[in-house]
Parts: structure tokens; C-alpha cells; sequence
């Protein structure tokens, strides 16, 4: 009977409806109302815009490799840097924040869903659709847009781009525009009126005060872009003069494009900055470090990011230099007592590097250094000599790469078992994590030392003579190896999916904080079947460790006793 | 709600003092109309949030002291699944394109973008739900 010595595997879910057909899934994903659903839908779609954009921007380090056009022309070599900024920036990392914020934050306040959930279905087909209008440039005879991501007034207009796919880029972010509006007034209706009895706005997780405070900037950002854009549609098609150079519209579009463009930065970081916030105390075993202080640290961020555009036109000479030198300068202390918060939450703490942390870690190194040189920008005399130079470009690729993708990840194999009930491969993690490491500093590191040697960003080509060859060659290498990593999450997502064990606990980190963690993974329908009694900042970490809770409510009766005696006495 | 409200009214008087500073230093008119609408903005967050929260009075999930079972039971109308937001999304694709290729899809964008919000305000006014 050798059939019975092998071990029986016993079915632990039996289904108990009849499987779903897969026409009916694919509905069911199209008509979805649920928070999480839409979550994981912009999830994937962001992921495929951020392929996508890699992709290009592989080619444009491929054309860069060498002196000479190789591979891609002058105007298309255009086109794929203008793509690969858009797609990174308006289709990515915009709208990743929109499918953090969907999948997390009503679970962390205890809420079934987001105030109006069509609604948030409504942003998320917007947002799609506008990214496909956007897309659709690249089957036009003219090409897709090719003036830059920030698209300049005099040369975004009808005469020096006279192509459709000008048209469709500028349509399509107004869409995808209204998506994040959309959105940032269902999160902020729901933080305000859908957290559960006892979670006070100062117990909120920090993840979802800083989906709060983004949504806040991208109320107040995105309107701005998309009266920019129309007028700009309207200068394109029906001969509108609003940004005409003769009556000064070249800044006026700088000013309007910046004043969204700057509260944009922060918008790609406050998310992903929460992210980070949230992994560190679970892998120190200790309570974050300074929580209010993380919270108005946030909210002056959120508060001066408005008051920082022009510092991206420094060199036009028609800005208030000690202004937005001052302003941007200003802007970095509170970014400076959030990596204080970081670092005291781990000071001390028993620290333990599983993939999340790791990826937290990363974003901190990252980051720190996007956020050394953005103060070396911040001064008007050193900015006059490497604007526009692959030194503003190794800048915000340390800023956004850091946060974004680096946080990205980290909320990624942290949340994954919520997602989809399942816990991504520790060791195939890992090695994703030191491939990307590596491969985004070998890209980028150098390109200081190229742009302050004088490299323009946004050309094609170099001269061999101009000495820029060797440095151009170690990005380019290093661009390989990072695009390769992403094959290494692909298969982990595919080996996740395939042989992984459903995670059966709330907690499978063990030491989560959060209210997403006191409902299983991944949740039902509605999110919590209950929800323990909330009195700290750590709902579920007292209700998985009573026996801490308890000790820190004996400290807080003892201390009361003491002050109750001691004003006695 | 009210720490909500009493946050867009620390933005209201930033972005007014901001605005006010950057007058003086720059006389930029640009970026001083930018952030007066700012604050303008944050003004109209902030009033309605205050309004609202002074007439709704003080709420369990303010309360450090609230139990669960102190949210209001009738917590509201979810809807399950709605053909609606595709339909809104889809329509405005069909009238986008239309603007830059062709008037004839632009006015049948109109017309379809137009029908389905009408159908996702409505969907829970119509039919089986009239009472």
C-alpha cells in the first residue's frame, strides 16, 4: 500500500459556493465598489505604467551608453523621456498613492469602506482611460508628446508641436487629473467621518494622516493643473493666447505648472513616507518614536510645500530668489525630524531585517541622499551651476526612486498577505531587494559627477571628447541590473501565488500595530468581522499582546497615583 | 471632524500669510493670486467642516473613551457593485477622442458621459428602489 505512505494532503478550504467563472471575475473586477478590490486594481495598473515607463527609460540608457545615436532618433529619443517622466509620475506614482490609500487606509480606521465607494470606482476608470488617452500618442503619425514632462510653454504650443499626441498627453493627465481630485475628496470624507468609535484623528495610524495630508495637497495642486492644461488645450486648438511668450505666458506657465508641480513631489512622497512609518516600530518591537511629532512635522510639509514652487525656476531670473531659497531650505527641517522619528523608533529597539524593513532601510539611505542635494539646490548660486544638468537628475531620481519605489516594495511584501491572503517569498525578496539597491546606485550615483561635470539632461547624444563615455557606461550597466530585478518580483508574485500557504492568522509579522492587522488577510467584504476596543495608537498590538497593554496601563496608573501623592504631599 | 475643519483653517491663515509675505518680497502677481485661492480653498474645507461638526455635535470616533458599539447601528447605504463608474469612465474616453479627432464622437461622448451620470446619481432613485 504505498499510496497511503505518502503524506495525505488534506484540503483546509473547502470552497463553500461553486468556483467563480472566469467572465465573472473579470465583472466582478470592473463593477467592483470595494475598497480593496479598486485598491488592487490600481495597484496592478500603476505596476504596468511603471514597466512600461522602465522600459523607456532602458532604451533612453541604452541610446546614452555610447557616444552616437544608436538606436532611437533625436525626436523619438524626445518622445521617451517626456513618456517616461509622465508615465513614472502622473500614471505611477500618483495614482500607486491612490491604491495604497484604497487598500489600507479604511482598514486602519476601522472604516467597512471609503465615504463614496463608486465614486472611488469612478476615479479609478478616469484614471485608467486617461492614461490609455495618454498612451495613444505613440499610435499617432506625429508620435506622443515630446516637449518634456513639464511641457513649456512656448514649445508645447500648437506651432512647435503641432502633433496630435500633444493633444491627446495633455487630455489624458486632465482625465487622469480629475481621478486624483476625485479620490483626494473620498479619502479626506472618509478619514473625517468614517473612522470607528474611540480612533481619535491623534490615534490614527501615520500612514493614514499622510494619505490625509496628501490628499489635502492634491486638492490643492491638482485643480491648478488641470486649469493650466485646458488653457493650454484651448491656447492648442482654438487659438487662445493665455500662454502666448509675447504677453509673458512663458512664465505664467511655469508659475501655474510649478505651483501644482512641487506640492506634486510631496504628494509622490508623504504616501510612501507613511509606508516606511508603518514597517519601522513592527521590525523594532517598539512604539513609533515621537507620534505627534511625526504628525505636525507632516503637516508643516504639507503646509510650506505650497510655498516652494519657483525654486524650479531659479534660472528663468524672474523669481524672488531669497523667497523660495528660504522657503526650500525651511521645508527640509521637518523632513529632517521625520528621519529623527526613523531613526529614534529603531534606536534601541530589537531590530530584525526581514524584507519589509529592508526595504525600509533602503528608502532611508535613498532618500537621505535625494535629500542632501535637493539642499544643495535649494541655494540659488549652486543651482545657477548644474540646473537642467544630470545632477538635478541623479537628485530627484534619488527623491522619487527613494520614496516611491523603494517604499513602494517595502508596502508591498508588508501588506502583501492583506492583499491577497498570502506572504511573499522572504528569500526571493531579498534578492530583489540587493539587485535594486545596487542597480538603482550604480545607475544613479555617477550621474552626480556627470552633471557637475556639465551633461545637459534631455540630450540624446554626447561627443566622445566630451569625457562623459566611462560614467555613462557604469549607468547604463547599472540600469540593466535594475531593470532585471523586476523579473525577480514577477517570479515571486508567480511562486507566491502558486505554492505559498494561506496565512490563517490576523498578524503574520507578529508584532503589526494597526487595526489592519486585527482582521484576517485578506479581509471580508466589509473588513472586520469585529473590531477590538481602540485606546491607543496600537489597536491591534493590544489586542495580540494584552499582557504589554496591560504593563503600560499599570505605568500609566502608577504615574498617576505618584502625581495624584506627589500634588498631595 | 473638528480637528479636520481646525486643520484647513491653519491652512487658511498660512497660505493668507504666505500670500501676504510673498506680495511684499516679490510682487509677483502670479503666485500671490495662486496662493489667495489657496487659502480660499482651505477656507471652504474649513467652514463647512466647522459648520457641519458644531451641528453635528461631539462623535464616538472623537471620543478616547468610545466602545464599538457606540457607532451609530443605521451606518449607512454601500452599494455592492455598480455598471455606472465603467460607463462614466468609458464615455469620457469615447468624448476626449472625440475633442481631438473628430466633433461627430465628441457629441456622442457629450451624450453618453451626460446618460451615465445621470444613471450613477439616479441608480439608487429608479426602478426597484422607488418608493
Amino acid at each position: 500500500m504505498a499510496i497511503l505512505d505518502k503524506p495525505v494532503v488534506t484540503v483546509t478550504q473547502t470552497p463553500l459556493r461553486p468556483p467563480v467563472k472566469k467572465g465573472n471575475k473579470v465583472v466582478g473586477w470592473m463593477t467592483s465598489t470595494d475598497h480593496k478590490v479598486i485598491g488592487n486594481l490600481y495597484m496592478v495598473t500603476s505596476f504596468a505604467f511603471f514597466a512600461v515607463a522602465g522600459l523607456m527609460a532602458l532604451v533612453i540608457r541604452a541610446e546614452l551608453a555610447r557616444p552616437g545615436l544608436q538606436f532611437v532618433s533625436n525626436e523619438q529619443y524626445n518622445q521617451l523621456f517626456t513618456m517616461h517622466g509622465t508615465l513614472m509620475l502622473f500614471l505611477f506614482a500618483t495614482s500607486l498613492f491612490a491604491g495604497f490609500a484604497n487598500a489600507i487606509m479604511p482598514l486602519q480606521i476601522g472604516s467597512p469602506d471609503v465615504a463614496f465607494p463608486r465614486l472611488n470606482m469612478v476615479s479609478y476608470w478616469l484614471y485608467l482611460f486617461g492614461g490609455i488617452v495618454v498612451m495613444l500618442g505613440f499610435l499617432t503619425p506625429g508620435g506622443a508628446a515630446g516637449f518634456g514632462w513639464f511641457a513649456y510653454a512656448p514649445l508645447s504650443n500648437v506651432i512647435n508641436s503641432p502633433n496630435v499626441g500633444s493633444d491627446l498627453w495633455i487630455l489624458g493627465l486632465t482625465m487622469s487629473g480629475m481621478a486624483s481630485i476625485l479620490g483626494a475628496v473620498n479619502f479626506i470624507t472618509t478619514i473625517f467621518t468614517m473612522r470607528a468609535p474611540g480612533m481619535t484623528m491623534f490615534r490614527m495610524p501615520i500612514f493614514t494622516w499622510n494619505i490625509l495630508l496628501t490628499s489635502v495637497l492634491v486638492l490643492m495642486a491638482f485643480p491648478v493643473l488641470a486649469a493650466a492644461m485646458l488653457m493650454l488645450e484651448a491656447d492648442r486648438k482654438f487659438g487662445a493666447t493665455v500662454f502666448d511668450a509675447a504677453n509673458g505666458g512663458a512664465i505664467l506657465w511655469q508659475h501655474l505648472f510649478w505651483f501644482f508641480g512641487h506640492p506634486e513631489v510631496y504628494i509622490l512622497a508623504l504616501p510612501f513616507f507613511g509606508i516606511a512609518t508603518e514597517i519601522l516600530p513592527v521590525f523594532s518591537r517598539k512604539p513609533i518614536f515621537g507620534y505627534k511629532g511625526l504628525v505636525f512635522a507632516t503637516i508643516s510639509i504639507a503646509g510650506l510645500s505650497v510655498a516652494v514652487w519657483a525654486h524650479h525656476m531659479y534660472v528663468t531670473g524672474a523669481v524672488n530668489l531669497p523667497f523660495f531659497s528660504f522657503m526650500t531650505m525651511l521645508i527640509a527641517v521637518p523632513t529632517g525630524v521625520k528621519f529623527f522619528n526613523w531613526i529614534g523608533t529603531m534606536w534601541g529597539g530589537s531590530v530584525s531585517f526581514e524584507t519589509p524593513m529592508l526595504w525600509t532601510i533602503g528608502f532611508l539611505t535613498t532618500f537621505l541622499f535625494g535629500g542632501l542635494t535637493g539642499i544643495i539646490l535649494a541655494a540659488p548660486p549652486l543651482d545657477f551651476h548644474v540646473s537642467d544638468s544630470y545632477f538635478v537628475v541623479a537628485h530627484f531620481h534619488y527623491v522619487v526612486f527613494g520614496t516611491v519605489v523603494f517604499a513602494m516594495f517595502a508596502g508591498f511584501y508588508f501588506w502583501w498577505p492583506k492583499f491577497t491572503g498570502k506572504m511573499l517569498d522572504e528569500r526571493l525578496g531579498k534578492l530583489h531587494f540587493w539587485l535594486v539597491f545596487f542597480g538603482f546606485h550604480i545607475t544613479f550615483l555617477v550621474q552626480h559627477w556627470l552633471g557637475v561635470e556639465g551633461m545637459p539632461r534631455r540630450y540624446a547624444d554626447y561627443l566622445g571628447s566630451d569625457g562623459f563615455t566611462t560614467l555613462n557606461m557604469i549607468s547604463t550597466v547599472g540600469s540593466i541590473v535594475l531593470g532585471a530585478s523586476t523579473f525577480v518580483f514577477f517570479w515571486n508574485i508567480y511562486k507566491t501565488n502558486k505554492y505559498a500557504p494561506m496565512v490563517n492568522c490576523d498578524d503574520p509579522w507578529g508584532w503589526g500595530a494597526s487595526l489592519e492587522w486585527a482582521t484576517s488577510c485578506p479581509p471580508p467584504r466589509h473588513n472586520f468581522v469585529e473590531i477590538p476596543r481602540i485606546r491607543s495608537e496600537r489597536p491591534a498590538f493590544d489586542l495580540h499582546h494584552p499582557e504589554v497593554a496591560a504593563m503600560e496601563q499599570a505605568d500609566r496608573d502608577r504615574a498617576f497615583e505618584n502625581a495624584a501623592n506627589g500634588s498631595k504631599g | 471632524m473638528i480637528i479636520g475643519g481646525k486643520l484647513f483653517a491653519a491652512g487658511t491663515f498660512l497660505y493668507f500669510g504666505i500670500g501676504i509675505v510673498y506680495w511684499f518680497m516679490s510682487g509677483d502677481v502670479i503666485g500671490t493670486s495662486l496662493l489667495a485661492l489657496t487659502g480660499g480653498l482651505a477656507f471652504l474645507v474649513a467652514f463647512y467642516a466647522l459648520f457641519t461638526s458644531k451641528r453635528v455635535g461631539a462623535l464616538p470616533e472623537d471620543n478616547e473613551y468610545a466602545l464599538i458599539s457606540d457607532a451609530d447601528t443605521d451606518y449607512g447605504f454601500f452599494s455592492p457593485h455598480s455598471w455606472w463608474p465603467f460607463a462614466i469612465g468609458a464615455a469620457t474616453f469615447v468624448f476626449i477622442l472625440g475633442f481631438v479627432f473628430a466633433r461627430w464622437m465628441m457629441v456622442l461622448g457629450l451624450f453618453a458621459l451626460m446618460m451615465a451620470i445621470y444613471g450613477l446619481v439616479f441608480e439608487y432613485y429608479r426602478g426597484e428602489f422607488v418608493k
